[in-house]
């Protein structure tokens, strides 16, 4: 007579309308567990947005100003303590100014082409 | 002792699987994943065959499916003609491939860098995968549908095949090295680095070529339509399966029928050996992935070898029920995991 290979048990089917990936194994948890602590999403962030800066180097941008008022430069740099932002060739009803600091709270937004 | 082999059924696809691949050993064992007609891969521990996610993005059947060899990333080819790579880790969809047809087929480089596609547009793609918006590199060549695509030679090749060829590629220089006719319709082709095999199936034949020359080595014929067959890693035996439901394991070097199980309702689609040889999964139209044993009684995964004299000396010491008791467990246990008595004992030749 043939005995059959027993077995622990079955194997686990998905979990209702979970799409699973639990972030509490110990793959995840070793693979990825450091980018989903709040440290981790914030160094994350940090990273991208200093990325962000030196794509925008050099590229025409409009500013995004109080009161409805929209200005175009050249994106040079901005400084550590976001306080302003360096621009050059900033066009101003008055004229174009060779060199400018915008103040960080006086930009509601810019935009820059990425090519 | 004689052991009947206890096969382990995956469920959870609603449709049928098409395509499973297994990845390297990791840190964390080795995982497996399966490509179903209802758009949903999954993702499983290799060993086990448990659940640990779904792909969700897709809009049509996915008809190929690849993890990296570390299993943090996997592939997934479909019929909404796009590729898609995943997070493998947190299931997060990466990269969209789009593609002017059905895409049948993905394969990662070793490095994980480049991801080759094939598919029914009769195309060759290889992407950069730290520039996915780049244009591929195309190769072309092939007059029909690309079943299967895969690098070889250490990604410096690529093996494909569509319904009456299969070509040998050099990526460097995008050319046709050599092409071989086959007789009938490829159904399937597993590449195996060590030794430089190619395995096809075709018909009712199971041919295995050489594949930096194509030239065949040997070839069996198995009893039924033939969809896909797998070589143990140590190259001792062959798996295959196909139209007539059943798995059969074959000797590499005689060709000698060694074992065959009936346990899937439908026709077999894919079936492929985990990276240590222990078992080998097989997935149908019946919608379900099985797990088997290479070595039948041998504990493993979720199999325990139970010898029932030393059992039962344990159970009468463990509980007051009967010696015969222990051996119906595991009887329970083996039934409730089949779906289904056998509708006859699986054949074991010795």
């Amino acid at each position: 007579m043939l005995v059959p290979v027993g077995v622990l048990r079955l194997p686990r089917g998905p979990e209702g309308s979970s799409r699973g990936f639990n972030p509490n194994s110990p793959r995840f948890q070793a693979l990825l567990g450091e980018l989903m602590t709040v440290q981790g999403v914030r160094a994350n962030l940090r990273q991208r947005y200093l990325q962000v800066l030196g794509a925008a180097r050099g590229h025409p941008t409009r500013f995004y100003l109080r009161a409805g008022v929209q200005v175009d430069a050249v994106f040079s740099a901005a400084d550590v303590d976001a306080v302003a932002f360096q621009v050059d060739g900033l066009r101003t009803p008055l004229g174009v100014q060779a060199a400018a600091l915008l103040r960080y709270t006086d930009v509601l937004a810019y935009t820059f082409p990425l090519e | 002792m004689a052991m009947r082999q206890t096969p382990l059924t995956c469920s959870g696809h609603t449709r049928p699987v098409v395509d499973l691949a297994f990845s390297g050993v990791t840190p964390y064992g080795y995982f497996l994943i399966s490509a179903c007609k209802d758009g949903k891969p999954m993702l499983r521990q290799g060993d086990t065959g448990d659940w640990i996610g779904t792909f969700l993005g897709h809009k049509g059947a996915v008809w190929g499916a690849t993890l990296n060899t570390d299993a943090t990333k996997a592939a997934t080819a479909a019929a909404d003609f796009t590729a898609k790579v995943w997070d493998a880790v947190s299931g997060d969809e990466l990269i969209t491939l789009a593609h002017k047809h059905i895409v049948k087929s993905v394969d990662f480089t070793q490095d994980s860098n480049y991801l080759l596609t094939g598919g029914q547009d009769k195309l060759l793609r290889i992407y950069d995968l730290s520039k996915p918006e780049a244009e591929p590199d195309v190769v072309s060549g092939h007059t029909s549908g690309i079943k299967k695509a895969l690098w070889s030679s250490d990604d410096k090749q690529i093996l494909s095949a569509d319904d009456k060829t299969v070509r040998l590629w050099d990526r460097s220089t995008m050319t046709e090295v050599k092409a071989l006719n086959v007789a009938m319709s490829v159904s399937s082709m597993e590449y195996v680095p060590e030794g430089q095999i190619l395995v096809i199936t075709y018909g009712k034949t199971i041919a295995f070529h050489s594949a930096e020359t194509l030239e065949q080595i040997k070839s069996f014929e198995a009893p039924a339509t033939i969809n896909s067959a797998s070589l143990h890693p140590a190259k001792e035996c062959l798996v295959a399966g196909g139209e007539d439901f059943k798995l059969y394991k074959y000797d590499y070097n005689t060709g000698e029928e060694l074992e065959s199980y009936k346990g899937h309702f439908g026709p077999i689609h894919c079936v492929r050996f985990s990276p240590d040889g222990e078992l080998y999964a097989s997935g149908s139209e019946d919608g379900t992935l099985r797990l088997w044993q290479t070595t039948v009684g041998k504990t493993y995964g979720l199999w325990k070898c139970v010898v029932p004299e030393e059992e039962n000396a344990e159970a009468a010491k463990a509980r007051t029920t009967l010696p015969g008791t222990a051996e119906e467990e595991i009887e329970d246990l083996a039934s409730e995991n089949s779906d289904s008595v056998y509708s006859s004992t699986p054949e074991v030749k010795a």
